[in-house]
């Protein structure tokens, strides 16, 4: 028996462990062939070094042998800018749109609630290839040039739909009777808005925001399809390095983006923790 | 109408149903609540008494019927002008708040003066024994002090009337008692009406002025606390406030024949027809073995079950017609009441005059 319990418990920590190897280890990898000296087989470790990490902010000039594989660090930053500047957008319009729609199933009833339920859910389930052929289709048809803005309205119709799951959950577990009992005590009913159901949701709000600007950061599917050629958010631009073989630079991009999603999670997790 | 504060003209509320149909929560209701009144409504679930208080406070809209307070028709009003103020089931406080600002929140929304709030808040705390704890959540309170809380929030702006909706059932049994004899006190000090909801009895009979019984959207009696539980005015109020035993039968000659073949002797004189007597468990004596009055009514009961309850004794007992009697018999009465209890069998008395007589149900009709 013991020894069985024994095993079994050693099992169990030997499953674990190959449980959050199999999913960090990867990524541990990429932080340390960021570092890595060896310019042509990252495989090999043959020393340390920034290099790569010079190399995308401009500050050394690639090794010659290795030609250059970032064609030029303005390319690169300008890719990154055209990221920013396309997930704050779609934060902005998704977080007001997605928690407007949370709010009105949450507070009216209207014919075919649910049918308009069920349709904010659709986008996110469905298959992006699909989702960014019909915009590109819906786009070059209505005449509309390929783009930042078409970059911008293609991540909104699905990025929406996170935010207005999102909004609801945390409307769904607000009591209603607090609606009650500020009118009760004399408040009409946008100054119950303001001062009783905002603050509550608050915290779904500006979890969805994060969500959805996490997301935006990182799609390439639909983007790839309604970008153009002119326009290169950072997934676009990677995608494109990686077709020409993968360099070290790739692993140091990585690693920031890495980084910059770590500190978006934990500055939420900070301000949630705040709240409670 | 100068004299209550509340009057409720023919209010009329219908809900629909899921499988079709409708439900009637209030058929045509009138009520007057006089000013400085503690009236509590009492009923079982799905009685109305919820929707009855809702009818004045706004959160319902009614079919039919008008609402006044004051003197005022609010029937039309949207609940934020109505001058009533509400304790909820749930107390409702807002989690996001301090005590401090959910107390100071009517204050704050008819844009009082800062100094002014403070003072107030502090005042409405000290009043519900809870002063200094205004920087605190309202998570981290006992229930029993969210209760305290959601009471300031609602007397802090001074309220014409004050509605409350079965506050006190989330509290345990000690707590729920010194409560009420609180919330007796503070209705008296602020000399405000107060409308109290519960399916309590015991609440409704303890701290009431007057007590409204309602059942099936429908108010069965009002009246004071003791003509509630002596004078029961229906079978449905005699069964739900106490216990009583209800002897259904004819009247001839001042005595109930029941339809199982029991009498019960009354002081009624005249009157004949269909009838139900009332005798509650307390208004019954256990019989000595000595000679009983020819005037006094008595019951020879079979012993079926004997509780001791503390304060006294409660003898289950059955007529040699099998009809079930509960008779309360105080404890210093031990020695014929273990009496009883050896032999199987009692002799209960009463005062025919203390027998209470009932229309009966459906012979009305």
């Amino acid at each position: 028996m013991r020894l069985a319990r024994i095993l079994g418990s050693s099992g169990l920590t030997f499953y674990t462990l190959i449980f959050f190897a199999f999913i960090y280890v990867p990524i541990g990898l990429i932080v340390i062939y960021s570092f890595n000296a060896d310019p042509v087989n990252m495989m090999r470790w043959s020393g340390f070094t920034f290099d790569w990490y010079k190399q995308i902010f401009g500050l050394k000039n690639a090794a010659s042998e290795a030609a250059l594989y970032i064609e030029s660090t303005d390319q690169l930053l300008a890719a990154v800018r055209t990221s920013l500047i396309v997930a704050a957008s779609t934060t902005m319009v998704a977080t007001v749109l997605g928690t407007a729609a949370a709010l009105a199933v949450y507070r009216f009833s209207f014919f075919g609630k649910r049918f308009y339920r069920v349709l904010l859910f659709v986008p996110m389930l469905m298959p992006d290839i699909v989702l960014g052929i019909a915009l590109l289709i819906f786009f070059v048809g209505v005449g509309i040039s390929l783009g930042i803005g078409t970059i911008i309205i293609g991540q909104c119709t699905f990025l929406i739909s996170y935010v207005f799951i999102v909004v609801s959950a945390r409307l769904a577990g607000m009591d209603r009777t607090l609606e009650n009992a500020s009118a009760d005590l004399g408040a009409d009913e946008w100054t119950t808005f303001r001062k009783i159901i905002l603050p509550q949701v608050m915290p779904g709000v500006v979890g969805g925001a994060m969500l959805a600007f996490i997301i935006s950061m990182d799609d390439l599917v639909i983007t790839y399809f309604v970008s153009g050629t002119s326009t290169q958010t950072l997934p676009i631009f990677i995608f494109g390095m990686l077709r020409r073989g993968i360099k070290p630079e790739v692993n140091a991009i990585a690693v920031m983006m890495l980084l910059f999603s770590f500190t978006i999670a934990a500055a939420g997790l900070y301000l949630h923790r705040r709240k409670r | 109408m100068g004299e209550s504060i509340v009057r409720l003209e023919k209010v009329r509320k219908t809900f629909p149903l899921p499988e079709g149909g409708t439900v009637t929560a209030l058929g045509n209701i009138n009520l007057d609540v006089a000013r400085n009144e503690f009236l509590t409504l009492l009923g079982p679930s799905g009685c109305g008494k919820t929707t009855l208080l809702h009818s004045i406070s706004g959160f319902v809209q009614l079919n039919s019927g008008c609402v006044y307070v004051d003197g005022e028709d609010v029937t039309d009003r949207p609940p934020h002008r109505r001058p009533v103020n509400t304790v909820f089931q749930n107390y409702a406080l807002f989690p996001h708040m301090t005590v401090g600002n959910n107390v100071g929140y009517a204050l704050d929304i008819a844009g009082a003066r800062r100094a002014e709030r403070n003072t107030q808040v502090g005042a409405a705390l000290d009043m519900v024994g809870l002063g200094g704890l205004e920087k605190r959540l309202p998570r981290q309170l006992s229930g029993g002090q969210q209760q305290r809380v959601a009471l300031a929030r609602a007397i802090i702006a001074r309220p014409k009337l004050l509605l409350l909706d079965e506050p006190l059932s989330a509290l345990d049994r000690n707590l729920r008692q010194s409560m009420q004899i609180e919330l007796k006190t503070l209705q008296a000090e602020l000399g405000i009406s107060f409308i109290f909801v519960t399916h309590d009895q015991e609440e409704a009979l303890t701290m009431s002025n007057r007590v409204a019984v309602l059942e099936g959207g429908k108010i069965q009696q009002i009246d004071a606390p003791l003509a509630i539980y002596n004078k029961p005015s229906n079978e449905f109020v005699a069964s739900f406030i106490g216990a009583s035993n209800l002897f259904r039968g004819t009247i001839e000659n001042g005595t109930v024949t029941t339809d199982d073949g029991d009498k019960i002797r009354t002081s009624a004189s005249t009157g004949t027809g269909p009838i139900t007597a009332l005798l509650r468990p307390e208004q019954f004596s256990i019989a000595n073995g000595g000679e009983i009055a020819a005037e006094t009514g008595r019951l020879d009961v079979s012993i079926r079950q004997i509780v001791f309850s503390g304060a006294g004794y409660e003898i289950h007992g059955r007529t040699d017609n099998h009809h079930d009697v509960v008779a309360s018999i105080a404890a210093t009465h031990q020695a014929l009441v273990a009496g009883a209890e050896a032999s199987r069998k009692a002799t209960l008395t009463y005062d025919p005059a203390a027998v209470h007589l009932i229309a009966t149900e459906g012979a009305r009709s």
